[in-house]
């Protein structure tokens, strides 16, 4: 079994110097739960915040050098190419920088690998993989699947190690040019963040408090209707059922 | 004559033959300690083994004795028992030198000397005999006061028989045997027993790591641990430096450091009797039982141990939750007559288990964490530490240059409860007109908290941090409210390079109202005892500067049972709340009940950690009062007119 890590370039969130972020050290317990060594992979002009994950339980760190503002996506296919593991794990989205959450889901179709998000817990049974993986409000879902795969860990996942100088001490830091590549698509707008107004489930007008909090906080999840390759008519019949039952429409007119 | 003093020639004979294999015995014990690191000494290279067994006489009679003689039935026992054992002992030796061996008036000498061991030896055995104090060991123990008995008692027949002549030879006789039975008995308690606290305790206070305890000094430092070890911290016996295997067999299982410990008071699974015997067990093949009080809520151990096999874990001999437990509050050290170092050994034990193995209380894990990538154990922005001020004046050291007074605010000044103190000093220094500043978001955590859970690695990071912020400023002392942040900065520092005068609010304060730079009115508010944080009095001897302090305020003082430098911890120490190891009771619900037991209306707190623990205290509690809170108070209520430099 043969785990490796994504590290990012990261920054504390309060004190903004370099850091492993906190869902990436997670990621090495995980990890550590399967395999007795963890690789990391860092690619990127700089990886000083990666090294501080040595000290968090990773046994080695391979380090692609590039220049600032080059897409790391490469590099990483790369990099696993050559020695490709059994699982890749990545944090949510980088400890600082762009911070699309995108890369993970790039790195699973350049490699042709399937990816689950949002994993708290991980166990193998004879190259089967699963995943516990968490949903909004405290519900889990169990994935299984074949291996290699990609997986990205939820914040709700075990705590990480603390840091350990004697565990930092042993571990190595491997340094290869990384491959120069331009990021394609379309240019990154940047745009003041505006929260948007939550859609929160409520029970129909005049239900006692219990039956508002019930529906406020309930876990709806998966589960209501599942209409496989509906008419358009029953498809679009179903939606404004649900969003009148949700109260988000008015009730049908009657008549 | 000569018929009599063949008995007398005897006894002199068995003490020759006793010492010889006494000597046997210890050197056999003493070979193991060979097994440990280089000696460790807080002080110069190693240790001064000329200076230190010329002084060992004077440590033993002077500091050793000072322990001893707060219990003093405990003092006048072992005085009487120790004393007349070895005078008696080689007065029988040199009677066997002919013309002393036919003097009677140096067997009548003999006699008295024997007589005294005899008696302390009975008091050995009333304290034991009928039933044993909990404090104390069972076991070989109890066989002690039978043994000394039986020497002290037989040489004493030996050596009436050689004064008084032919009558009493067969008592003589009988004499002899009952001191060779007792002599041997207590010479096989040297390896492992009670009795091995004599020669190892003598060697510890000869080759002991902290010699300026002798000197009057606090010395109370933790001493800084070896980054570039191949191993940090310690993992097996094999690991302690060899002067702290010896100190581990100095101890005579007298059970004072478990009655001064809050952990085991509060039913947590820390008893420091219990882990020396432990430690002292570990690098012995067959160590013998230990038949004292165990650790309460004891966590199942497999008892595994040796030389060079791990001491910590649930596989070995003592269970993680045991170190965890201490709140380094020293109180152990402080009540130990043989001047072991418990609180070394289990932060020894901690960088162990920090640096190298990771296994950290979980509760402990964020605390090290935001210590290290965000230089603040809570993991809040360092340019909010000052918020606590909003609206007071707090110049900046960066704006002025200089100061005379830098004030270091520590952790507590995010804390609600000990920002209300800190602005009560604020205010008090300003109505004092001292030319005082903060360091503001260039102040990082001291690092305490780290350093006492054994992240040796993030603490130096830190004080290194600081030292070189401090470095760029030109101040005279430095003043804090927070007496961890007092001892780190003041007693640990200096190994890394940083040298500051150290002053605490206390003895500022005290100091202000001396020079009546501050004028208050004595205001009779009801009773008041004065809680002594651990750090302030046991770690640096201020115990004085509080109480006077307080005094000025007019207030009726009384004190707790355990004050001064004898205090009880409030549990807020070491780690202790963010390791949060299960107890029966709170360590805190135990001062604040101490201190509702003096009739006390109020508590006066002189630590941001005093401060939250005991405030966390419900029920029937006293009030919480910081000294800044209360000189304010005092000073606000005397006339604006007096008031210096408003």
């Amino acid at each position: 079994m043969k785990a490796l890590v994504l590290l990012s370039d990261a920054r504390h969130p309060v004190s903004g110097r370099p850091a492993p972020a906190a869902t990436e050290l997670q990621a090495v317990a995980l990890a550590h739960t399967l395999a007795d060594e963890v690789n990391g992979l860092h690619a990127g002009p700089d990886a000083e915040a990666a090294r501080g994950a040595l000290g968090h339980g990773l046994t080695r760190l391979e380090h692609r050098q590039l220049t600032a503002g080059d897409d790391p996506l490469p590099s990483l296919v790369a990099a696993i190419g050559t020695a490709p593991p059994d699982l890749v794990l990545a944090g949510p989205r980088a400890g600082a920088g762009a911070q699309t959450g995108l890369l993970p889901y790039c790195l699973a179709e350049a490699l042709g690998w399937p990816i689950v998000a949002d994993a708290v817990s991980l166990a193998v049974a004879d190259g089967v993989l699963e995943v516990i993986q968490a949903l909004p409000k405290g519900a889990r879902r169990r994935w299984r699947m074949r291996l290699p795969a990609v997986i990205t860990v939820h914040p709700a996942a075990p705590a990480a190690a603390s840091f350990a100088l004697g565990v930092a001490r042993k571990g190595q830091v491997v340094e290869t040019p990384g491959l120069p590549a331009r990021i394609e698509g379309p240019p990154v707008a940047e745009r003041p963040y505006r929260p948007r107004p939550r859609l929160i489930a409520s029970a129909a007008a005049g239900a006692g408090a219990a039956e508002r909090l019930k529906a406020a906080t309930q876990a709806t999840g998966p589960g209501g209707q599942v209409m496989v390759a509906p008419p358009p008519e029953a498809a679009a019949r179903a939606i404004l059922d649900h969003l009148r039952a949700i109260g988000v429409l008015k009730p049908a007119e009657r008549g | 004559m000569t018929a009599a003093s063949d008995p007398a020639f005897g006894l002199g004979l068995l003490v020759a033959l006793l010492a010889a294999c006494a000597a046997v015995v210890a050197a056999r014990a003493a070979l193991r300690w060979r097994i440990g690191r280089a000696a460790r000494v807080d002080r110069g290279t190693g240790v001064d083994w000329m200076a230190g067994l010329l002084a060992v006489p004077r440590r033993y009679l002077v500091d050793v004795h000072h322990v001893v003689a707060r219990d003093p039935h405990a003092a006048r026992m072992h005085a009487l028992a120790a004393g007349g054992l070895l005078a008696g002992s080689t007065l029988a030796l040199l009677g066997l030198v002919p013309p002393l061996g036919a003097s009677r008036l140096f067997w009548i000498t003999t006699a008295l000397a024997f007589l005294l061991a005899l008696v302390g030896g009975a008091m050995v055995a009333r304290r034991r005999y009928p039933r044993r104090p909990a404090r104390l060991s069972g076991g070989t123990f109890q066989r002690l006061p039978l043994l000394l008995v039986a020497y002290g008692g037989g040489a004493l027949l030996v050596a009436l028989a050689a004064t008084l002549g032919d009558p009493l030879a067969p008592l003589g006789w009988l004499g002899l045997a009952m001191a060779a039975i007792g002599g041997f008995g207590l010479v096989r308690q040297l390896a492992g027993g009670p009795m091995r606290h004599a020669f190892a305790g003598a060697l510890h206070l000869a080759a002991h790591p902290r010699p300026g305890r002798f000197e009057g000094e606090r010395a109370t430092a933790l001493m800084p641990a070896d980054l570039e070890a191949p191993r940090l911290g310690v993992a097996t016996p094999a690991d302690f430096a060899w002067n702290q295997l010896l100190g581990f067999d100095a101890c005579i299982q007298c059970g004072r450091c478990e009655v001064a410990c809050p952990a085991f008071a509060a039913g947590q699974p820390l008893n420091p009797k219990r882990l020396i015997q432990d430690l002292a067990g570990a690098f012995k093949s067959g160590p013998p039982a230990y038949a004292g009080s165990p650790y309460p809520n004891a966590r199942p151990v497999a008892g595994i141990g040796g030389p060079d096999l791990p001491i910590v874990g649930a596989g070995a001999l003592i269970h993680p939750d045991t170190i965890w437990s201490c709140t380094t509050c020293r109180a152990c050290v402080e009540e130990c007559p043989m001047m072991i170092e418990h609180v070394d050994a289990i932060v020894d034990l901690r960088r162990f288990q920090t640096m190298e193995l990771a296994a950290v209380p979980a509760g402990a894990i964020p605390t090290l964490s935001e210590s290290r990538y965000a230089e603040e154990p809570g993991g809040r922005p360092l340019s909010a530490r000052t918020d606590f001020a909003a609206g007071l004046p707090l110049p900046l050291i960066a704006d002025k240059g200089s100061c005379d007074v830098l004030l270091w605010l520590g952790a507590g000044a995010y804390e609600l409860r000990h920002g209300r103190t800190l602005r009560a000093l604020v205010e008090l220094l300003r109505r004092a007109s001292i030319d005082y500043a903060v360091l503001g978001a260039e102040e990082r955590d001291c690092g305490d908290l780290a350093r006492r859970l054994g992240d040796e690695a993030t603490f130096a990071d830190l004080a290194r941090a600081n030292i070189a912020t401090l470095s760029r400023y030109a101040f005279r002392r430095i003043l804090t409210a927070d007496p961890h942040a007092l001892h780190v900065l003041r007693n640990e520092y200096p190994a890394f390079g940083g040298h500051y005068e150290l002053i605490h609010h206390s003895a500022f304060l005290d100091e202000l109202t001396a020079e009546g730079r501050l004028n208050l009115v004595a205001m009779p508010d009801g009773r008041l005892t004065y809680h002594d944080p651990c750090y302030l009095g046991r770690y640096n001897g201020e115990t004085e500067a509080p109480r006077r302090l307080l005094d000025r305020l007019g207030l009726e003082r009384v004190e707790m049972e355990r004050h001064g430098k004898r205090a009880m911890c409030c549990g807020g120490g070491g780690g202790a709340p963010v390791s949060d190891i299960a107890g029966d009771r709170r360590i805190p619900d135990i001062r604040m009940a101490q201190a509702r037991a003096t009739g006390a209306a109020t508590v006066a707190v002189a630590c941001p950690q005093c401060a939250a623990m005991l405030e966390g205290v419900t029920g029937d509690v006293a009030q919480v009062r910081d000294l800044a809170e209360l000189v304010l108070a005092a000073v606000e209520a005397a006339p604006a007119s007096q008031g210096a430099g408003r």
